[in-house]
């Protein structure tokens, strides 16, 4: 039913107009959309010209537009960043005043010092006790229940400020001396006290040594320091030698070298480098770790 | 015939259609791909980025292999909680020496752009063989297979190798002693750690698995996975210079 | 190509791109369709511009608003109902729900949600009164538009415009109500104290509505929403649908060209050709064309048709509620049949009971404590002094009621292991007891103390449980005991 004089062609049973496209019969019918569709089309590439002002977006020969809005992802989540530390620090005011046990008591101060300490301890205690706190040969574990130097939240805040053999004047000092290097004992009498040593908590001690020699040996030089049946002086971070804890390892050579040249750990004075709510953050989160006495 | 029924004369030759789209389409690859190839300001300068050590390198391929990225993705987007829970920022310097990259869109899992040393390596291991024996509530799959199978170690020069031809600098002592540097990672006590960490400073050089008799492919994917993140040091790291 | 046909490319040229632009000037109408139509506008409208105001009363740690989207404490309130984000997966029953309800309507009654509660049809035709107010009907308004500029069609314009707009401030500013608490952001949007997200979304919205409903109207249904098009697939010849009755009308004409007709011995129909359906519809299409995507089956030309009909002295029913089913039953002689009973609607109720008994079950069984826990990952476990094995972890407790409570924190799994919380001293036989508060989670360390010789193995399996005393209302979570 084509009508040649306007060039159009209405399909009978619809009564829709058809684009004069047939296949096989079928012919396409023409329903157009309203021209407003197309005008949000339109409007959407206005849109666009409209961003690439605002933002920035085409690139230059050696830089590209930045955008009148000075729009930037790095500087606005710096902003937000720094807000949400700005945030924090004012949470963390609190932390000043507070006692450690107060703080360790209540929880508001308790859950900014943990999360607190924990930034600063990835920051400065990772690399030698290590991200876990679980320490190396050599370098403490400070999650298990042995403290050279006291394990209450004031003896670990003094620790973590003036450290241990460090450059600071009022750090903490112990010594340990080299016996056979110094040639206090020989290498016999280090062979039976190294067997001494191991048996206080029932380890096998090398073959051929003589344990009462050592009982007399112990006596004379190391209970002083170490305490009469191994348990240890905290004053004097001299460790408990009878628990199943070594902090430079427990097989006879590493015992037989403590002894015979003398054990000398440092640990850096942070009183200078951390502010003291950090400082506080960390004893208490340290003592969390769950040594804390 | 107005301009915009001009359209018919494409519509009617498909050839010049063909064309034409190939012709629009790389307009708009081109002008956002080609601009990273020579503007100076996305390239950020940084410290401390160096080539995968052979030992991480191989666990690199393991990773690429049992198809980890599948879930976890490498890259922390510039968004305050992202920062706030996995660390700064990934940097695009970062990736640089990525045959292929690792950024991904989808994490099923967490991102591990920073996992590197956060947890021990007792801890990998465990959470690789069975991660719920660790995390309950996981939904990953376990890998005890990589904890059994020899690493295999004769291919690692090539691997350096092939990566030296796309472009990561090798050179050519660091491929002579790939065997001995990745033997050297994996085993605290041997003598060639101090010359591995000369050639790769920062390498962990660690018995990741707990078995220095054995250099199994745990060994590799552990010792890669505890470098992720670590390599740029972001206390000498300029924010501000770097601002995009 | 059939003969007779002119080649394509000599009419395709000069046919027009798009549609003719056909304004839709809707009459007035009266009748039961129409007063139930009014009926559930104020219904609707009412609950959303006054529910926000409603108040109902949780206590002095909740607030006391009946319904509330709490985006920055992350709570969703519905009178007695306090969601959590984590139970978003209500929100996805609820949609089920929702889409059943629709399916089943229209496998029983056709497009009566097009018809009666879409908001796009309820603030149509909110506006489309206003209009009439104002402006005059149909008559009228054709009327106006066509004729000049006078300064009383600018004035009449200018009235409709505004009161168009205060609607629709009014709908944006109703919105932004269910957000916060209603009377106090009230008060600070009068003073201009309320944050700019406030101000941006009444912006936003008042945008939409005076678009939507004062020009888009009838192109929203036919242009934009999926749902006719998914409708026409989801009915069947059983469904209700406002129906022109063809056996009864056809062949139309005027009473006077029927009365010739009829005078001739030949068959008239009862339709008089009048328009009053086409005139009256909102969507301006003509029901005796059949069902078609732009009927919305309001039923106005139903109040329209039997007006006319009233007059005319003919029975009403013409343009009815009427199935498939039963036009053919009638061609062929046979009585009405209505069958709401099949497979179809049985299906969807079915469906509807099941889901909405199992939202109805989790809601009342849902639980208002919860407990997780997160074992250390570095390390896993430490060795102690005494040989003994230390496990940390954290323990994440949810209070979903509005008042403090009190948790007392368990273990099963390994005989004789002590647990200690950080910083918490309170406890009963040695097991912490927590303090949580009101409508709030909760995170403490954990550190777990076995003795070595009670562990069976290097990965114990353990139960965590956290019970109140007063209420006994409990939950658990699993983890593991990690030792060397």
């Amino acid at each position: 039913m084509a009508d040649a004089s306007h060039g159009r062609d209405v399909d009978e049973l619809s009564g829709t107009e058809t684009t004069g496209h047939e296949w096989d019969g079928i012919k396409e019918l023409n329903t157009p959309l309203p021209s407003w569709w197309v005008w949000v089309f339109y409007a959407t590439v206005a849109w666009s010209v409209v961003y690439w002002i605002l933002m920035p977006s085409w690139p230059l020969i050696s830089d590209y537009t930045k955008g009148i809005r000075g729009h930037s992802q790095r500087a606005l989540v710096a902003e937000q960043v720094a807000e949400l530390q700005a945030f924090r620090a004012e949470r963390g005011a609190g932390l000043i005043d507070a006692a450690l046990e107060e703080i360790r008591d209540t929880p508001e101060l308790l859950t900014f010092a943990m999360a607190n300490g924990q930034a600063a301890f990835g920051d400065n205690c990772a690399a030698c006790h290590g991200t876990g706190a679980a320490g190396f040969v050599g370098y403490p574990n400070l999650n298990d229940d042995a403290w050279l130097w006291g394990g209450t939240l004031e003896d670990i805040h003094q620790t973590i400020l003036f450290g241990i053999r460090s450059a600071h004047d009022e750090t903490r000092f112990g010594d340990m001396p080299g016996f056979g290097r110094d040639g206090v004992l020989d290498r016999e009498q280090i062979r039976d006290v190294t067997a001494y040593v191991l048996s206080l908590s029932g380890l096998e001690g090398p073959t051929g040594a003589n344990l009462e020699e050592g009982a007399v040996i112990y006596a004379d030089n190391c209970a002083a320091c170490h305490g009469d049946n191994g348990e240890g002086v905290h004053a004097l971070g001299a460790p408990n030698l009878a628990d199943a804890i070594w902090l430079f390892g427990s097989s006879i050579e590493q015992v037989t070298e403590s002894i015979a040249n003398g054990r000398a750990g440092v640990m850096p004075a942070f009183v200078d480098r951390l502010d003291p709510i950090t400082a506080k953050s960390l004893a208490v989160y340290v003592h969390s770790l769950g040594g804390g006495q | 015939m107005s301009i915009m029924k001009r359209h018919t004369i494409l519509e009617k030759n498909s050839l010049l259609l063909t064309v034409s789209i190939l012709v629009v389409v790389s307009i708009g690859g081109l002008v956002e791909i080609v601009p990273l190839f020579y503007l100076k300001s996305t390239i950020e300068k940084v410290e401390g980025m160096r080539p995968y050590t052979p030992l991480e390198l191989a666990g690199r391929e393991i990773y690429v292999r049992e198809g980890c990225y599948v879930c976890h993705s490498q890259m922390i987007r510039p968004m305050r909680d992202e920062i706030d829970r996995y660390g700064h920022y990934s940097l695009a310097a970062e990736s640089m020496y990525d045959r292929p990259f690792q950024w991904g869109s989808k994490r099923s899992g967490p991102d591990l752009a920073r996992v590197g040393g956060k947890y021990s390596d007792q801890w990998h291991m465990e959470h690789l063989i069975n991660p719920q024996a660790v995390v309950p509530a996981s939904i990953m799959p376990g890998y005890p297979h990589i904890a059994e199978r020899d690493l295999e170690v004769n291919v690692v020069r090539e691997t350096l190798r092939t990566h030296q031809f796309l472009g990561v600098p090798y050179s050519q002592e660091k491929i002579d002693n790939a065997l001995a540097d990745l033997r050297a990672q994996a085993n605290p006590d041997s003598e060639g750690v101090d010359a591995l960490l000369e050639r790769y400073p920062k390498a962990v050089v660690s018995d990741f698995d707990g078995d220095t008799s054995r250099l199994t492919e745990m060994d590799a994917l552990i010792a890669y996975l505890q470098m992720l993140g670590t390599l740029v040091d972001f206390s000498i790291y300029d924010n501000k210079a770097n601002l995009r | 190509m059939p003969d007779g046909t002119v080649p394509a490319e000599a009419y395709i040229d000069d046919q027009p791109l798009y549609e003719t632009p056909k304004k839709v000037y809707p009459a007035a109408v009266h009748g039961p369709f129409r007063r139930f139509k009014w009926f559930v506008m104020a219904v609707t409208l009412g609950i959303y511009y006054f529910l926000p105001f409603v108040r109902w009363d949780r206590g002095p740690n909740a607030p006391d608003q009946a319904v509330l989207v709490d985006f920055e404490g992350r709570r969703f309130y519905f009178f007695a109902i306090e969601l959590w984000p984590q139970e978003i997966y209500y929100i996805t029953g609820l949609l089920v729900l929702a889409s059943v309800v629709l399916f089943l309507a229209n496998a029983l009654a056709g497009r009566v949600w097009c018809g009666y509660t879409c908001p796009q049809t309820v603030w149509t035709d909110l506006f489309l009164s206003v209009e009439r107010l104002i402006e005059g009907d149909r008559r009228e308004r054709i009327k106006l538009d066509n004729g000049p500029w006078t300064p009383k069609k600018v004035a009449q314009k200018a009235t409709k415009h505004f009161a168009w707009l205060m609607i629709a401030w009014w709908t944006g500013g109703a919105w932004v109500l269910y957000f916060a608490d209603a009377p106090t952001l009230v008060r600070d949007l009068a003073l201009f104290e309320a944050p700019w997200t406030a101000y941006m979304w009444i912006g936003i919205l008042t945008g939409t509505t005076y678009l939507l409903a004062g020009f888009a109207r009838e192109q929203v249904c036919i242009y934009m929403c999926p749902w006719p098009r998914i409708q026409a697939a989801l009915t069947d010849e059983h469904a209700l649908n406002v129906t022109y009755r063809v056996d009864r009308g056809e062949p139309r004409g005027s009473l006077k060209k029927s009365a010739g007709q009829a005078a001739k011995g030949l068959k008239t129909g009862d339709c008089i050709d009048c328009y009053q359906c086409v005139h009256v519809c909102p969507t301006g299409v003509d029901i005796r064309e059949g069902s078609q995507l732009g009927c919305i089956q309001c039923g106005l030309c139903i109040d329209a048709c039997n007006t006319i009909m009233d007059k005319i002295g003919k029975p009403h029913g013409l343009i009815a509620y009427d199935t498939d089913v039963n036009v053919g039953r009638r061609a062929e002689g046979k009585p009405e049949v209505f069958n709401f009973i099949r497979p179809r609607t049985l299906i969807y109720t079915g469906v509807l009971a099941l889901v909405g008994s199992i939202m109805l079950y989790v809601l009342v069984t849902r639980d208002f404590v919860d407990v997780t826990a997160q074992h250390d990952r570095n390390p896993l476990y430490v060795e102690l002094a005494n040989g003994d094995v230390r496990n940390g972890y954290r323990i994440h407790l949810m209070n979903k009621r509005a008042v403090p409570r009190r948790f007392l924190l368990t273990m099963e799994g390994i005989e004789g292991a002590e647990l200690e919380v950080v910083g918490n001293d309170l406890e009963v036989f040695g097991n912490p007891v927590i303090e949580v508060g009101p409508d709030s989670t909760r995170d403490v360390r954990l550190l777990v103390f076995a003795p070595r010789d009670q562990i069976p193995s290097k990965s114990t399996p353990i139960r965590f449980r956290i019970t109140e005393a007063e209420t006994g209302e409990s939950a658990t979570t699993r983890d593991f005991f990690k030792a060397p």
